[in-house]
């Protein structure tokens, strides 16, 4: 597929997850682990709207690539914001807290994370790289 | 698909219909329902949930945000979740603290 170039706000998701949904579609993932993955792209995305570009200042794109091999569907997310590496934040606490006593927030990246087989960060050339991998042969 | 929550009030409980795809972008819709909603001081939150197809951590957060708005005493019910959002809110622990019901059980939920 093609890949695809919005701009880094959070009026792109919705096209971000459609690119997903159909690049989940084409390697055959089942409609489990298309969310799971559509979930996790969309939360990594968040994060570079909302941290990576606005509360430093800045606009750029987010660029969204897509590669199968014939075991797995990779997704990789670039962006020219601060870097930042998604895996610094650990597994929040904050899930075995009942919701009066919990921050509001943190809880995005962890769903990220979680959702996918396997998650890598690259900062390469003044772009963040963040890589989703999902196995097509799991159910 | 865009995210739509529309709204009532009847005795004593608010009731919000969430469809669509409620992302980062449409939370804020989400929250300032809720907040309406509390003005009320309802008794019961219910959200009807059977058309919402997807939500990520910023409808959590919306939740946790009802939570601490509306105060421990009111009771928050998720009818009809679908299933790839159930598994969000089990997977962040969700389930403790938001009463979900596969559908609207008005002798549970009136029985105030």
């Amino acid at each position: 597929m093609k890949p695809l170039v919005v701009p880094g706000t959070l009026e792109s998701l919705g096209l971000i997850r459609e690119h997903i949904r159909a690049a989940a579609a084409e390697a055959g993932l089942d409609k489990r682990r298309a969310y799971r993955l559509e979930l996790a792209v969309d939360e990594i995305a968040t994060n570079i709207a909302n941290h990576g570009y606005r509360e430093a200042g800045q606009t750029g794109d987010i660029v969204v690539h897509t590669g199968t091999d014939g075991d797995a569907l990779t997704i990789t997310l670039e962006d020219t914001a601060p870097p930042f590496d998604p895996r610094r934040l650990r597994r929040p606490e904050q899930i075995d807290l009942p919701l009066t006593d919990r921050p509001i927030g943190g809880l995005g990246i962890f769903l990220a994370l979680e959702n996918v087989d396997e998650f890598r960060y690259e900062f390469v050339d003044g772009h963040n790289r963040n890589i989703l991998v999902m196995e097509r042969s799991l159910a | 698909m865009a995210f739509t929550v529309t709204s009532e009030m009847k005795n004593g409980i608010a009731q919000l219909t969430l469809v669509g795809e409620l992302d980062a972008a449409a939370a804020g819709d989400f929250r300032a329902a809720i907040e309406q909603s509390a003005t009320s001081q309802p008794k019961r939150l219910v959200l009807m949930m059977n058309g919402l197809s997807y939500m990520a951590s910023a409808g959590l957060r919306t939740l946790v945000f009802a939570r601490q708005k509306m105060g421990p005493s009111v009771d928050i019910y998720a009818i009809g979740v679908q299933a790839p959002v159930r598994e969000t809110l089990e997977m962040t622990g969700f389930q403790y603290s938001v009463v979900m019901l596969d559908r609207y059980d008005a002798a549970e939920i009136e029985g105030i």
